[in-house]
């Protein structure tokens, strides 16, 4: 589903960001990013919704090579990934159903829809009963679930997840964590960049580790967790 | 992977949204929208009242010339077939109505025009005044140029000895029409291009105060189109209500001026009423309102939507 190969990125004038990472991530599969801060998970996860352009190296999504993707086109490969970021990035001036439509909209889907589509997701996490309320009235657990709405009302193939958790307490931590793994189970591609140890350790799911720009290891299951312990 | 592309949407309900985004974020931000829109009332407001001003100048140029006449000057010698075939040849020419005037009524009519100086007048031995044709023309025969090469022509008659037909008072008409309009195009030029600058100031901050909201389109697959058009038709809107205010103070203006509180622009009105032909004035402001709100928004989303 997504794959690197010999990715560098770097800002004029300044050192590389990452340096030649290659890596291959299956459909359907669940993936950790870690790394201190610094790392580059954020501008790894930019370069897969090409919110960045790798200076060297070549990105395939879905089996399509994004260097070759038109700047009109990269709408399109988005509308096919969620995003999801440690602030929310909710509209305060939109009701939690609005800002949840708001892919929809995009999209061009019917307004009528768009309320139903809307609705029926918050009511996967359990908030249909705040549709019509602001997102300055719900607590960080809730506004974070419906900012993981938002990304999956469109049924994306692969959702990405920055620091998602990086707001919430412990038990909203476990809560957005089931969550993303339930979103998984039904055969979304997940990438979730952390720093959280214990989530790793937890969860033990195939962990890509990144140390000042590079890939330094790729560990599946109890291995991943047998490292992250292991640093603790 | 499938990439996904839009579905099938009407281009009327893709409309329907856009208007729906445009006006909601204006009224959740009216006062800078309420800016931009009077910035456009008053520039089309001035631009209807010019364009009235015109129209009545025109109409009073087209009334001062029903006093505009040509009077020939005949000579002693001049026969009477060769006067009645200049006659016919005025009355052809302009479409006017053409006056033998006798020596003694000419000398009346003078007498009478100087009052108690004009007693002296009737105790004239000799009367010097001479024959004369006079020609009252019609609004199409009032124009400089036509007048003057009519009044050369007939000046060159032998039996002719003068041709008047007030030639200064008519091109000093003229250039005032024509300076004034020069002139209102500058100023308008001026005061449309300010305009257009407020608009797109205005929908400037608009794209600032909603950066976030772009953000997020962008991020959910929102198309460059799609992220523009909502401040397009802010623009637009802008525009489309700036000129039906100012249409309607327009409007209310001519109404002013024509009630009994409108004495100091008695000179403006004729017969009583401000001629205007209000279909095209309408056209022209909520077209022209139209215009430069567009042009502002256009402006604004070019220079500074990065997208």
């Amino acid at each position: 589903m997504i794959q690197m190969f010999h990715v560098t990125k770097a800002y004029p004038g300044d050192p590389p960001v990452l340096t030649d990472i290659s890596l291959d991530i299956e459909k359907a599969e669940f993936i950790f990013l870690t790394g201190p801060s610094g790392a580059g998970k954020s501008t790894l996860l930019k370069l897969m919704f090409l919110a960045e352009r790798p200076t060297k190296g070549e990105i395939l999504i879905g089996g399509r090579n994004i260097a070759r993707v038109r700047d009109s086109s990269v709408p399109f490969l988005r509308r096919n990934i969620g995003v999801v970021f440690q602030d929310f990035k909710l509209l305060p001036t939109r009701t939690v159903a609005e800002n949840v439509g708001f892919t929809l909209d995009v999209i061009g889907v019917p307004r009528d829809e768009v309320r139903d589509k809307s609705v029926k997701m918050l009511r996967r996490v359990g908030l249909e009963h705040k549709a019509d309320v602001s997102p300055l009235k719900l607590s960080g657990g809730e506004q974070q679930r419906v900012s993981l709405c938002r990304a999956l009302v469109n049924d994306p193939a692969i959702l990405l997840a920055d620091e998602p958790t990086g707001n919430l307490d412990p038990a909203l931590t476990v809560e957005m964590l089931d969550l993303l793994t339930d979103v998984n189970a039904r055969g979304t591609t997940v990438v979730v960049a952390t720093h959280d140890a214990s989530l790793i350790a937890r969860y033990r799911r195939r962990t890509l580790r990144l140390e000042h720009g590079s890939l330094v290891s790729d560990e599946r299951g109890h291995k991943a967790a047998k490292l992250m312990t292991g640093e603790q | 992977m499938q990439w996904q592309r839009e579905p099938t949407v009407s281009v009327a309900a893709k409309l329907s949204y856009f208007v729906r985004s445009a006006t909601g974020s204006m009224v959740r931000s009216p006062f800078v929208h309420v800016i931009a829109i009077a910035a456009l009332v008053l520039s089309l407001l001035g631009y209807g009242v010019a364009r009235i001003a015109s129209s009545q100048l025109d109409a009073l140029m087209a009334s001062l010339g029903g006093d505009v006449e040509l009077t020939v000057y005949l000579g002693d010698g001049a026969s009477g077939e060769a006067v009645d075939e200049l006659e016919k040849s005025l009355a052809n020419r302009t479409q006017g109505l053409v006056r033998r005037v006798s020596p003694a009524e000419a000398l009346g009519r003078l007498a009478t025009q100087l009052g108690d100086q004009g007693r002296a007048l009737t105790d004239l031995a000799e009367n010097p005044l001479p024959w004369s044709l006079e020609v009252r023309l019609p609004e199409g025969a009032r124009d400089p140029a036509s007048l003057a090469a009519l009044a050369e022509k007939v000046r060159a008659l032998p039996f002719v000895t003068q041709v008047d037909y007030g030639a200064e008072a008519l091109e000093r008409l003229s250039l005032i029409s024509r300076a004034i309009t020069l002139a209102g195009l500058v100023v308008f030029t001026l005061v449309f291009l300010t305009a257009i600058v407020i608009v797109s100031a205005t929908l400037q901050l608009a794209i600032f105060s909603r950066r976030d909201e772009i953000e997020i389109q962008k991020l959910v697959g929102a198309t460059d189109r799609f992220v523009r058009m909502p401040f397009l038709i802010e623009g637009l809107l802008q525009g489309l209500v700036a000129g039906a205010l100012a249409l309607g103070l327009s409007f209310a203006l001519v109404r002013v001026i024509e009630s009994e509180h409108g004495q100091m622009f008695a000179f403006a009105r004729l017969s009583g009423r401000v001629v205007v032909d209000w279909l095209r004035l309408g056209a022209e402001q909520v077209g022209g309102g139209v215009l430069l709100g567009l042009s502002g928004s256009f402006l604004a989303v070019r220079r500074f939507l990065r997208v």
